[in-house]
């Protein structure tokens, strides 16, 4: 069995009766290796489907789940169950209880980093005390505004007000938590959030991979929530510089906010801006001034000044990525795309009205952005497979779009495999609309393709 | 990725039942199991069938039976309905599995312990329709359709699955409207099978949604019997656990009886 990822989660969906016997047969020395090979915050386990299950079971995916913990620093759990089976699972491992509870998959995507910038409101309660605060802090630095219970009665008083909360936090538990960097996105910017003392750990907690897909897929501005950092050594120095280097190549800004030098040397603070770095007091400096918030290029992501421009390696590749965008489409609706018109162009889109848009950036032997652009219905056809095409709403089709696209960086992964060409894709990022999408790559160059699928047209767009 | 050509295609190329096992069955239904047994002779595929199966271990016993009448005799007539059902079927696998890492013996092993849980599962519930007793048989009809039409196309629905939680009987739902328990139905019906047996079939699928008493409880058992068979060590490492979604909803209220039963 293969983990589903989703986003920045990866889930095993179990079914049926789970004991000891039957559970090491799920998984095999392929799928334990394709497991640590993801690239993922979150691993978890899903109950949803699961009638039975006993101690010697979940036994056989604790084990793996908390290999993978050590390895890669990530979260690790279980997610979709009812009160009955929480219990059980408080039950069976009490005080040894290493691993994170998290009643749906919707709570769990609350505590990881991800590409939507919308802040959700959500009613927290847990009987624990520090487990009720350790949630509200992580769901704070992930962007989110949790409404704490102090008490059962208040919890299940605000319970009644269902429609007020984007979900409702409770039968879950942090087990070993917060060894990542926790980051959330404002508008084009990206937040990071530190904390305590930074030394070398810093290179393990930071999601790198992360950073770079955003790098690649257009932010320009990124902000360390620095308010809780006590002080860094020369290691977290060090670590600050390189990052801070590495993003002058995409002119990319990077800023420390409420940073204070009490314990930390003055001299640190010359050496980070010396490599480019901005240091504010508050982040309403930043975020609440939008001139300035577009001079550091968290204003719609249009400021790039150096263009990175196409070269030869890319277009080289050209044909597998058409060809795994058309394969993707045909296997999706079983129905043919045809290619229109190939021109080495910026991006231009005659009709911009209801059209929507995804992009997935990919880096490794060469790197680059996939765009494309859908009239809405036929990303609706599109993605019928993956959603069916039973009161299908606008966020579902941007959904499944990621899905979609992330789909094509996958196949495309596999074709440039084959020419022994190492490829990593990026998250993949949904428009809802095309302006902030003409805004980041308006004025790149790239491939555009010009394909039609059941008579409409729809663009395919590659670009550096 | 599979398309309703390719199921329509499937459909009309179901081969019907031999005329030899279709006689035997007609027999054996009616209780003559003497008639049965000879008519079952003359086809050797069928005796070496019966032979082998009534042989595995499952059926517990200490000395080689292998005369058909001595079979039949041992089985009495419900289970003899159940064990030709599951020859026709057997007719049905595939050549190689390649979809599911599965061995033709190993599917006949699912079909033998579906069909002995089922008798005490009706006892349990004190149902002594021949209909019922018999529908249980088609049910791993859903494996062999589902290997038929997606074996071409594991890669495909192995990338699908990398994004989305997305079962077999899923996938081929949108893209045909129709699902494998539909097929497994289409399969009932090529070999004549009643309209009742026709539809306890398809409502095994979990999925149905205006199911009274008794066709509920029959789907409900019939659901959780599948997925408990489905759950047994060899068969989740076959991949036959995700084949299809558990509907976990729907048999929830029989999950305590069925433990007992089980037990």
């Amino acid at each position: 069995m293969r983990a589903v990822v989703r986003g920045r989660i990866g889930v095993f969906h179990l079914q049926g009766f789970l004991d000891g016997n039957n559970a090491p047969s799920f998984l095999t020395i392929d799928d334990i290796k394709a497991t640590e090979a993801l690239n993922v915050d979150m691993l978890l386990v899903s109950l949803k489907k699961v009638i039975f299950f006993n101690k010697n079971g979940l036994d056989t995916f604790v084990r793996l789940l908390t290999n993978i913990r050590i390895q890669k620093h990530i979260v690790v759990g279980f997610c979709d169950y009812d009160h009955t089976k929480f219990k059980a699972i408080n039950a069976f491992y009490g005080d040894e209880l290493s691993f994170s509870l998290f009643k749906s998959e919707k709570i769990a995507e609350l505590f990881v980093s991800s590409n939507k910038s919308d802040s959700k409101t959500v009613l927290l309660y847990n009987a624990d005390h520090s487990q009720r605060s350790a949630m509200a802090i992580e769901l704070f630095d992930y962007g989110h505004n949790p409404i704490i219970a102090q008490s059962l009665n208040e919890f299940e008083e605000k319970k009644q007000h269902l429609d007020l909360y984007y979900a409702v936090i409770e039968d879950t538990y942090l087990g070993y938590f917060g060894q990542k960097v926790a980051t959330r996105v404002t508008g084009n910017a990206i937040i990071y959030t530190i904390s305590n003392f930074l030394d070398a750990e810093i290179s393990d907690t930071f999601n790198i991979a992360y950073h770079n897909n955003s790098l690649n897929v257009g932010f320009r501005l990124f902000i360390f929530d620095a308010y809780k950092v006590i002080s860094m050594n020369v290691h977290a120095l060090n670590f600050f510089t390189k990052l801070s280097s590495a993003a002058a190549e995409y002119n990319a800004t990077i800023c420390f906010v409420g940073l204070t030098f009490e314990k930390t040397p003055e001299a640190f603070k010359n050496d980070l801006e010396d490599a480019g770095m901005l240091f504010f007091a508050t982040m309403d400096e930043i975020l609440k001034n939008k001139e300035l918030l577009s001079d550091l290029g968290g204003g719609g992501g249009a400021t790039a000044k150096q263009h990175r421009a196409l070269n030869k390696a890319l277009i080289n590749e050209l044909p597998h990525f058409i060809d795994a965008t058309v394969s993707t489409i045909a296997m999706m609706t079983n129905a043919e795309a045809t290619k229109n018109a190939v021109k080495i162009q910026t991006l231009t889109v005659t009709d911009s009205a209801d059209q929507v848009a995804s992009s997935i950036g990919f880096y490794g032997d060469i790197d680059g952005l996939i765009i494309l652009i859908f009239p809405r219905t036929i990303a609706k056809k599109a993605c019928e497979l993956l959603i069916g095409d039973i009161g299908i709403s606008d966020e579902d089709i941007l959904d499944s779009l990621a899905e979609f696209v992330n789909i094509i960086g996958g196949r495309t992964k596999v074709l440039l495999s084959e020419n022994k060409k190492r490829l990593d894709i990026t998250l993949p990022r949904t428009y809802v609309d095309i302006k902030t999408l003409l805004e980041i790559a308006q004025d790149k160059k790239g491939v555009q393709v010009d394909l039609s699928f059941e008579g409409q047209n729809f663009i395919f767009f590659l670009t550096r | 990725m599979i398309t309703s050509e390719e199921v329509t295609f499937y459909i009309q190329n179901i081969p019907p039942a031999p005329a030899v096992v279709r006689q035997a069955l007609d027999y054996a239904r009616t209780g003559d199991l003497t008639k049965a047994a000879k008519c079952a002779s003359e086809d050797p595929a069928l005796r070496h069938y019966l032979k082998i199966l009534v042989n595995r271990p499952l059926y517990g016993f200490k000395n080689e039976v292998s005369d058909v009448s001595q079979i039949f005799s041992i089985l009495g007539v419900s289970a003899t309905v159940q064990t030709l059902c599951n020859y026709l079927l057997s007719l049905l696998t595939p050549k190689k599995w390649e979809l599911f890492t599965l061995t033709d013996h190993q599917f006949y092993d699912l079909q033998a312990s579906l069909s002995k849980r089922w008798e005490r599962i009706l006892l349990h519930l004190t149902m002594n329709d021949k209909e019922i007793q018999s529908a249980i048989t088609l049910v791993p009809a859903t494996i062999i359709v589902c290997e038929a039409l997606f074996a071409s196309h594991k890669a495909e629905v192995m990338q699908l699955r990398s994004v989305k939680a997305l079962d077999f009987n899923t996938i081929l739902k949108r893209i045909s409207g129709r699902d494998l328990f539909d097929l497994a139905a289409e399969i009932a019906r090529t070999w004549e099978m009643s309209d009742k047996t026709i539809a306890l079939i398809q409502n095994a699928s979990g999925l149905r949604e205006t199911l009274i008493t008794e066709e509920k409880t029959v789907a409900q058992w019939m659901h959780l019997l599948l997925f408990y068979e489905l759950s047994q060590s060899v068969y989740v490492s076959a991949g036959l656990n995700e084949f299809i979604d558990f509907q976990i909803d729907f048999v929830h209220d029989i999950y305590e009886s069925f433990m007992q039963v089980m037990a």
